[in-house]
């Protein structure tokens, strides 16, 4: 792969941060070390290696690893796992140049390439590759940026897979105010992608912003990000700031239109995952979905088109120009894997489940199944662990690996009891149904035609995908493991 | 309370504050009181028995007082898995189970009453935080 060449005015701004040479311990601070004692083993490392370069960072997605700490040298990364069981003599010793171990976890390219990789200040980011997708867009015409995203073939990661060129065509044949919203909701249990994404580095997010705001003609910009994803958001407004000071939201570092960026937080709802709920919800409206026509692209935020884009298909953006583009995917892992955490993996009909679980530290005869997708998904089994993996196949890519003991039953009935809770209320199918597919799945054997029915109802009729993917995993447990629902 | 009333009035007096108006009231008080939802309906200009249906839609904004001292437990899927049932059991009277925290490559994970993470947490963890958080 190689990477778009900056432009002219993106070289001059990155000329004005020099690439600092010296070697630090980046400790990995996110969410997830902060939860395992992240902040303790900040203060040892300071207290033991008095005058050493230690920055801070979000979580690089090796979540199993924390609290962790990554030695950066000139070309040389290397993570050292588990700091709350001491830290390592080797730690120091890689710092001063003494370390041929590289371990860096992961591929050279892609959307976690920075990821907890770098301080979270600007500088720290310009010289590796940030904004090379928004400089190079506001050099192009509109229809250039969306066809160059056709050609990449990029999907939308949210989970339905919508071709994103498509939907930015739809909104840019409107005129008049437009919108673009960012979909960082991120309610789906098991998913913690975007997240990650954001904390870690939030520029890239910021790229894709601009790109698509080029492409559909859009000047103003919400970002919505889950309510408790406080870190993220803190970690967005904080790069947000710094791109405003650098000319980069107001046109004047790239060229191109200024646009406008307001951060709103959710509180809660997983039927947030239908976009027309998030739209209702910045209108000050109740959080239910709409009736679909008019779509988003027609008729969103006030009736004017808008672009509703996820977090992670924006980050794939800001990699379109580069050739080829990376067509990799993120999988948030967690469950019985004895390396739970986010990864990256490339879409290009050689990976499988097999090799994620190989990563991840298990392997296929470890594990009866996979929940992917959480409480609209479906249970991956071991038939299909050889087939390699693809886009659509994946949704969002939250994948739960089950331990060999797995109660399939009583993980079906807590899905299902789940989205009964999450349920909006606003179509019967939905507010009624996922409450008796809970009851029902309290006797299977008695109700399996009932089941099916109600299956096919909630599916068929519910307002939004809440409703309509309820039925999902239960009818998957059912069929891939009737087993487990026998008196 | 007057610093939670403050904080709302500082928002722009537009319906499509309602939720920012919620959240800064929440953030100052851990809850939402009745004065607060009529203050964040006075100053939206929205009814105040339609921002009520609003505020019921948003499952993290709450309506009633915090219980003092509870610790919450996550029942996500992958915590259900790594056992968050029996740090429920171990602690029955100071946790209570709350959804999906997204912290799942930490399971079992829990959360202090100032909304603190904590992730890999054992039955034992859990009792030694509570008796440092009581003392």
């Amino acid at each position: 792969m190689t990477r778009v060449s900056p432009t002219p005015a993106l070289a001059r701004l990155r000329g004005d941060f020099p690439p600092v040479g010296r070697a630090r311990v980046l400790v990995h601070r996110g969410t997830c070390g902060n939860a395992v004692g992240a902040e303790a083993v900040a203060a040892a490392l300071r207290a033991s290696m008095p005058g050493a370069a230690i920055a801070e960072g979000a979580c690089d997605g090796a979540c199993w690893a924390a609290p962790s700490a990554t030695v950066q040298r000139e070309a040389h990364s290397h993570r050292f796992a588990r700091l709350d069981r001491g830290i390592p003599d080797e730690l120091a010793a890689c710092l001063a140049g003494q370390c041929d171990d590289e371990y860096a976890g992961r591929g050279e390219y892609g959307l976690l390439e920075r990821v907890g990789r770098n301080d979270g200040s600007f500088g720290d980011v310009i010289g590796r590759g940030a904004y090379g997708a928004a400089a190079m867009a506001a050099t192009l015409r509109p229809e250039q940026v969306i066809e160059a995203v056709a050609a990449s073939g990029l999907t939308g990661r949210g989970g339905a897979h919508f071709a994103t060129a498509q939907k930015w065509r739809l909104a840019a044949q409107h005129t008049g105010q437009k919108y673009l919203v960012v979909n960082a909701e991120e309610g789906e249990p098991g998913v913690f992608k975007d997240r990650h994404l954001i904390e870690g580095d939030p520029h890239r997010l910021i790229d894709g912003i601009l790109v698509a705001c080029r492409a559909a003609g859009v000047d103003t910009v919400f970002v919505y990000v889950n309510g408790q994803a406080r870190n993220a958001r803190a970690a967005f407004e904080r790069a947000l700031e710094d791109a405003r000071a650098q000319g980069i939201l107001d046109g004047a570092a790239f060229g191109g239109d200024p646009v406008t960026v307001e951060v709103r937080s959710g509180a809660g709802g997983y039927v947030c995952g239908d976009e027309s709920v998030i739209l209702n919800s910045i209108e000050g409206q109740r959080p239910v979905p709409r009736y679909k026509p008019p779509f988003a692209t027609d008729e969103g935020l006030w009736g004017r088109p808008t672009v509703v884009n996820n977090v992670e298909t924006l980050c794939a953006v800001s990699t379109v120009f580069d050739s080829p583009p990376p067509p990799t995917k993120l999988i948030p892992l967690s469950g019985a894997v004895s390396r739970p955490g986010l990864y990256e993996v490339p879409i290009d009909g050689n990976t499988t489940w097999t090799g994620v679980l190989a990563t991840a530290g298990s392997a296929p005869g470890l594990v009866p199944g996979i929940l992917l997708g959480g409480p609209s998904g479906r249970f991956v089994t071991p038939e299909e662990y050889e087939v390699p993996l693809t886009m659509r196949g994946l949704g969002a890519g939250g994948a739960v690996v089950l331990p060999r003991d797995a109660d399939i039953a009583e993980v079906t009935r807590s899905l299902a009891a789940y989205n009964m809770r999450e349920s909006c209320g606003e179509c019967t199918p939905c507010r009624e149904g996922t409450q008796r597919l809970v009851q029902l799945l309290e006797d299977v054997p008695a109700n399996r035609e009932r089941i099916a029915a109600l299956i096919e109802t909630l599916t068929e009729a519910s307002l939004c995908q809440l409703g309509g993917m309820a039925g999902r995993p239960v009818a998957s447990a059912l069929e891939s493991f009737p087993e487990a629902f026998e008196e | 309370m007057g610093e939670a009333l403050a904080a709302v009035s500082r928002l722009p007096r537009e319906r499509t504050q309602l939720l920012p108006g919620f959240l800064a009231a929440q953030e100052a008080l851990g809850w939402l009181p009745r004065a607060a939802v009529e203050h964040v309906s006075e100053h939206t200009r929205v009814p105040v028995a339609e921002v009520y249906a609003i505020a019921t839609g948003y499952s993290e904004l709450r309506l009633t007082p915090p219980e003092p001292g509870a610790w919450y437990v996550c029942t996500g899927v992958a915590c259900d898995m790594a056992g968050a049932g029996a740090l429920l059991e171990a602690t029955p009277d100071r946790t209570r189970a709350i959804d999906c925290q997204f912290l799942c490559a930490l399971a079992p994970v829990v959360h202090d009453d100032a909304e603190r993470l904590y992730g890999r947490v054992t039955a034992e963890d859990l009792q030694a935080r509570l008796a440092e958080a009581a003392s």
